[in-house]
């Protein structure tokens, strides 16, 4: 009798051992940053969970929605959050001024030759037809000091425009470029999907320069985590990536449902996206969400040549194992 | 007579119906792609209220304002009557909060993100700071303008301290006080949006704010119409309890002091 009750309280323990190891590796949660637009991966693993083996079963997401990258920076650097979406630019000022450590572990969206680069646009009749012309124009950018800054300072610096003192610069959201543009705001604006296709198809406006003219595969925007996060919590954040990866593969794989899935999200109209996502008017998007660490490198370089930055190296926010793509 | 009753009654949809007539000439005149007409605007309100995704970020503004402004309430009116009945507790709160009331609430969120990280607890605790300083002024000059001849009786009559404040304070007060409340429910409706502008995880920011980021501006001025909405329909069902409430205080219930 002692030995049979014994037994019972050695299975019953081993059970709940058992089972709180499983509950507590179902507890497991990552606490996640992201943005609009240009998620398609993550976007599928909010929208579409049960696509994802693993997720909500032994490991949870707590999404938080941020209004740009910077933001996101400052709260992994205050561990507010574990990963989140993050511009080269943005990443390396948490670095430089946040004394944030972390590991790039997957990409979302780049220039890929041939593909959407962001660019400059001018009306029609403007009479300015080259880079140059641009002095003492006033000219708008999405964000000053944001990602897009540092290849285009060095662009107006290869045709002789010094970007502090020849051009009047000025903010104007991707949203209200065009408008800024044909009320005569500004002389010339950047222009960004799906904004740029909503002026493409308009008329009367046409492109000046874009960024790919600094650099090819200009990286917009990737997926970082805090390093020692990542450190304390591999198989955690290995899972994640894995989940990243797929999001991606099913992103490509299926337009019709990704352009359900980003409308959902986005609460756009599905025929305003189906003018250029996943499209040849589109920005480029890795397979396997691998991350082009040479492209960053050239990035950072740039950063660090237009004095927006000191000189870095990309090595530091690459993990030896855990990055995309992941089986 | 009766027309006069009739145009006071109608005023408030009068003004409304003006301000839409002057917003939809604007729009039509300017042919502005990021200033909708007030038609169109209109139009988009059915296709928010009628997604049920959208009604639940709604009310998940609504409950952290709830909570914002029930707690703000709950802490502002007591330390309000206190700082209006002692002058060592008035000087001891007075310079915090004169450094805390000119800051935007909504440039706070920043910090109090990285202190209280990025969920329901800080947007909270912006609505709460938002709500906190007006309520606090009402009580505290509510409490003050209490006459000491009332708190001399109270006190004769055996009252402590702690009711004389509960008893003879609070109620010469709170005229005053529901008017600081008033002023707060409006500030937590509009602390609950900016609170929700840098992060969030569900409210209705998210159909403001990514409707923004989308350009789509029908809908971003859709959802402001459902904000002032709520903002007209909460003062007024707040308005009606106050009214219930300090109703002895209005001029009609004076009592006449003579017949003269």
């Amino acid at each position: 009798m002692r030995t049979i009750s014994k037994w019972c309280l050695v299975a019953g323990t081993a059970f709940f051992l058992i089972a709180g190891a499983r509950v507590s590796e179902a507890q497991q949660t990552i606490r996640v940053g992201w943005t609009i637009p240009a998620e398609e991966s993550k976007y599928w693993m909010m929208r579409r969970p049960a696509e994802f083996p693993d997720l909500g079963k032994t490991y949870n997401i707590e999404w938080t929605q941020f209004q740009g990258t910077a933001p996101m920076t400052q709260a992994l650097a205050a561990g507010a959050l574990d990963c989140a979406t993050q511009a080269p630019l943005s990443l390396a000022n948490g670095v430089v001024g946040g004394n944030l450590k972390a590991y790039i572990v997957a990409q979302h969206v780049y220039e890929k030759p041939g593909g959407f680069s962001v660019y400059w646009a001018v009306m029609d009749n403007s009479p300015i037809k080259t880079i140059a012309d641009l002095k003492g124009k006033t000219v708008g950018i999405s964000v000053i000091g944001g990602g897009t800054q540092g290849p285009f300072n060095m662009l107006l610096k290869q045709n002789g425009v010094d970007p502090a003192k020849d051009i009047k610069l000025v903010e104007v959201g991707f949203a209200v470029s065009e408008d800024a543009l044909r009320q005569g705001r500004v002389d010339a604006v950047n222009m960004n999907q799906p904004f740029a296709a909503r002026a493409e198809a308009k008329g009367g406006t046409r492109k000046l320069f874009s960024l790919s003219q600094a650099m090819p595969n200009i990286v917009h925007i990737l997926e970082a985590c805090r390093a020692d996060f990542v450190d304390k919590n591999p198989d955690l954040v290995r899972a994640y990536v894995r989940d990243i990866t797929l999001g991606m593969k099913k992103a490509l794989a299926n337009r019709e449902e990704t352009l359900k899935v980003v409308s959902e999200v986005l609460k756009a109209p599905i025929p305003v996206l189906d003018t250029y996502l996943l499209k040849d008017n589109d920005f480029g998007r890795d397979p396997g969400a691998a991350p082009n660490f040479p492209a960053i490198q050239k990035m950072l370089d740039i950063y660090a040549e237009t004095g927006m930055l000191p000189k870095m190296d990309v090595a530091q926010f690459k993990h030896p194992t855990i990055v995309a793509p992941l089986q | 007579m009766r027309s006069r009753v009739l145009f006071a009654r109608l005023a408030p949809l009068l003004a409304c119906v003006g301000l839409l007539a002057v917003w939809q000439v604007a729009a039509l005149t300017l042919n502005n792609d990021s200033f909708p007409t007030a038609l169109d605007s209109i139009r988009a309100i059915p296709s928010i209220l009628g997604d049920k995704e959208a009604l639940i970020n709604i009310l998940a503004s609504l409950r952290r304002m709830a909570i914002g402004f029930g707690t703000a309430v709950l802490v502002s009116i007591p330390l309000g009557l206190l700082m209006g009945r002692s002058r060592s507790v008035a000087s001891f709160f007075n310079p915090l909060l004169m450094v805390i009331y000119p800051v935007p609430k909504a440039a706070l969120m920043p910090i109090i993100m990285l202190w209280l990280g990025v969920g329901d607890l800080s947007k909270t605790l912006v609505i709460f700071l938002g709500v906190s300083l007006p309520v606090i002024y009402h009580s505290f000059e509510g409490a003050k303008a209490v006459e000491e001849k009332m708190l001399w009786s109270g006190a004769a009559m055996g009252l402590s301290a702690v009711e004389r404040l509960v008893r003879i304070v609070l109620p010469a007060a709170l005229p005053e006080i529901l008017t600081g409340c008033r002023t707060g429910l409006v500030l937590a409706l509009i602390t609950m949006i900016t609170s929700e502008m840098i992060a969030r995880q569900s409210g209705a920011g998210n159909i403001l704010f990514n409707a923004l980021d989308m350009g789509q501006y029908d809908t971003v001025f859709a959802m402001i119409i459902i904000i002032g909405g709520m903002g007209i329909f909460l003062d007024a069902a707040f308005e009606r309890m106050r009214e219930r409430l300090v109703r002895w205080s209005e001029p009609q219930f004076d009592i006449p002091l003579s017949f003269s």
